[in-house]
């Protein structure tokens, strides 16, 4: 009998849907992603700080999670925090494309009428306009997408869900996914959490509305995607942490695509063991997506995300060696070079570290480039040609994108995969022969070849004349499949530091407001070229 | 390698809206001064902007290769890969 007799692929599938559905309970509609998880989360509990109860929308999710299983918080008391602050100060930070109070307060109150076993039981979320949320508007902040409303949601969603998570609302974003978040048109819309009167300070983008929302207390944690930066970015910009994925570990099905082979879901939280909650939620096999079956299993991350304490000391969970390239020192702004000395300090200093030199891998520049980054150009075209055909002003001011994507020819976007191969064949082996994590400068070089980055707060920059006092950032990223390397060596940091708590001082609320607000001069929008140029 | 007239702006136009006509995309949709409703760049920027891809972006990947120099081992080399952390994985290290 030959290999490929006696197992249709028809049957194959059938048998995946099958596992999945019976992990839930549940059968599996056409086109509707399963809801199970490889294993039942452990659940950890996180003590909040003294005072931090009076203003629930301070909590982490760990915090909020635990009070709750404790009988001490109800879900329904904290989504009205939440849309209470949504209420008095979304007219001013604009995070929110769609606020579904009513249907958010209905959740809560039917899980604080079940028992809390899950991480999520009751946490308010923010969720990026572009997973699909079943009969609700998901627009991808586009003209295409303006009255779309999805038949199922988007299979990330569902498992955010299942956990106990609780929809908020649908977040700003870039047009499609590509800058910081603007209407479809370019004109500014969600300003960075800590700078409202500021908006040329950048946000961070694409996920710009999420993570203006987590900083700002309007949900707890949130959702966004990331394809050149747009989870680390706005994190670093917003003293947050978020942690965009492996390829693969979290499903895109029923997530707009922006560009097939680089998008990755993950969550934009407060700390370490908040992303921690939310991915092992977000993450596993669904049979709708195939680029996440067949790879190693999710690791305990909340447990990656504890501390260990040794001694009274802080320590790494493991033996971990983080790799440091020669540019990551080499920032022009003085502030930012003395944040990244401290915390690699910081790091040094904990017993089980070993900060190591490592080098960029050959032909680093040529690769990452401008050029090399393009090859990403035809996968966001593909999808969208029969929109090109239609109207092309139906892509606002993100349309030369799509355009420059019917210019590749073929062959060059096969280079552009080889590429691919020859980088993620050199990072493998040049650096992480020498490391198990390594500081990123950027984050594009490991979005190209689909490897985990967490971003985090290490320190803040001092108010100036012209701009209010901002979150300084950085980035670690990890081998394939190693986000709880990643998460070990960012919750032990985040034990002995405490830029992660600091949080951005509100002003009045501007329906309070004595007098009108006054922004500064800015430009009011991003031209259509601007976009094309610094879009994920 | 033969000495080759790098194409004019007019010849980088002409191809550009061929070949954007020739899979029924038009570009005489654009406007042709700035669209405050729509955000839509005029059609000379969008030629602009098309034109620095054909320059930039498919002239810097066209002359790459992997190595080795010689093109008939670069052939031997590095595989396209759509996603080479996921078949990493699925294939178990090593790609090249």
């Amino acid at each position: 009998m030959s290999i490929d007799d006696g197992l249709s692929r028809r049957l194959f599938l059938a048998r995946l849907s099958a596992l999945a559905a019976g992990a839930t309970g549940s059968a599996l509609l056409p086109g509707v992603a399963s809801a199970a998880t490889t294993a039942p989360p452990t659940l950890v509990d996180v003590d909040a700080p003294d005072g931090a109860t009076t203003d629930p929308t301070s909590l982490t999710v760990a915090e909020a999670a635990t009070l709750i299983r404790r009988g001490k918080l109800t879900s329904e008391e904290l989504v009205r925090a939440c849309l209470e602050r949504i209420e008095g100060y979304d007219s001013l930070f604009q995070a929110f494309n769609l606020v579904l109070a009513d249907a958010a307060l209905a959740r809560a109150r039917q899980l604080d009428g079940s028992s809390p076993r899950t991480a999520l039981h009751g946490i308010p979320l923010a969720i990026k306009d572009n997973y699909f949320s079943r009969g609700v508007r998901t627009t991808a902040n586009s003209f295409i997408f303006a009255d779309f409303e999805p038949p199922y949601d988007a299979t990330a969603l569902s498992r955010l869900e299942a956990a106990g998570g609780v929809m908020i609302g649908k977040t700003q974003m870039g047009p499609l996914a590509t800058t910081r978040a603007t209407t479809p048109a370019g004109v500014i819309t969600t300003v960075n959490a800590w700078a409202p009167d500021h908006p040329n300070i950048n946000p961070g983008g694409s996920s710009t509305g999420s993570a203006t929302a987590t900083a700002t207390g309007m949900a707890l944690s949130s959702v966004g995607t990331q394809t050149g930066g747009s989870i680390t970015a706005p994190s670093n910009a917003q003293g947050l942490t978020g942690l965009k994925p492996t390829m693969g570990r979290v499903s895109l099905h029923g997530i707009i695509p922006l560009t097939f082979t680089r998008d990755h879901p993950g969550p934009i939280a407060r700390d370490a063991m908040d992303c921690a909650i939310m991915l092992t939620a977000m993450a596993g096999p669904d049979p709708a997506d195939f680029r996440t079956l067949g790879l190693p299993q999710l690791p305990d991350l909340t447990r990656a995300a504890t501390p260990v304490r040794q001694g009274g000391q802080t320590v790494l969970r493991r033996r971990t060696r983080i790799g440091v390239t020669p540019d990551f020192l080499a920032s022009s702004n003085p502030e930012t070079a003395a944040a990244r000395r401290s915390y690699l300090d910081a790091l040094a200093g904990l017993r089980h570290a070993t900060v190591v030199e490592v080098p960029l891998p050959a032909e680093w520049d040529l690769l990452t480039g401008t050029a090399f980054n393009n090859v990403r150009l035809p996968e966001r075209t593909e999808p969208f040609r029969e929109y090109l055909r239609q109207d092309l002003q139906l892509f606002g001011v993100s349309v030369l994108n799509w355009l420059g994507g019917l210019l590749l020819s073929g062959d060059e976007y096969l280079t552009g995969q080889r590429a691919k191969v020859v980088m993620f064949e050199r990072v493998m082996d040049e650096v992480f022969d020498a490391c198990d994590v390594v500081v990123q400068a950027q984050p594009v070089p490991f979005d190209i070849i689909g490897l985990p980055e967490i971003g985090f707060p290490i320190g803040l920059r001092a108010a100036t004349s012209d701009t209010p006092v901002l979150p300084i950032g950085t980035i670690l990223g990890g081998q394939p499949y190693a986000e709880d390397r990643l998460l070990e060596v960012v919750a032990a940091y985040q034990d002995v530091t405490d830029w992660h708590r600091r949080r951005p001082e509100l002003p009045p609320a501007p329906a309070a407001s004595a007098a009108p607000r006054a922004p500064s001069l800015a430009p009011a929008r991003l031209s259509a070229l601007e976009a094309a140029r610094i879009g994920q | 390698m033969a000495d080759v007239a790098a194409p004019t702006d007019d010849e980088l136009d002409a191809l550009i809206e061929a070949r954007l006509r020739l899979v029924g995309v038009d570009l005489a949709q654009l406007p042709t001064t700035e669209d405050p409703t729509t955000g839509s760049p005029t059609r000379e920027e969008a030629l602009t902007y098309l034109r620095s891809v054909l320059r930039n972006t498919a002239v810097t990947l066209s002359g790459w290769s992997p190595p080795p120099d010689d093109p008939a081992l670069a052939q031997q080399v590095a595989p396209p890969a759509l996603y080479p952390s996921s078949t990493d994985a699925w294939t178990g290290r090593g790609l090249a």
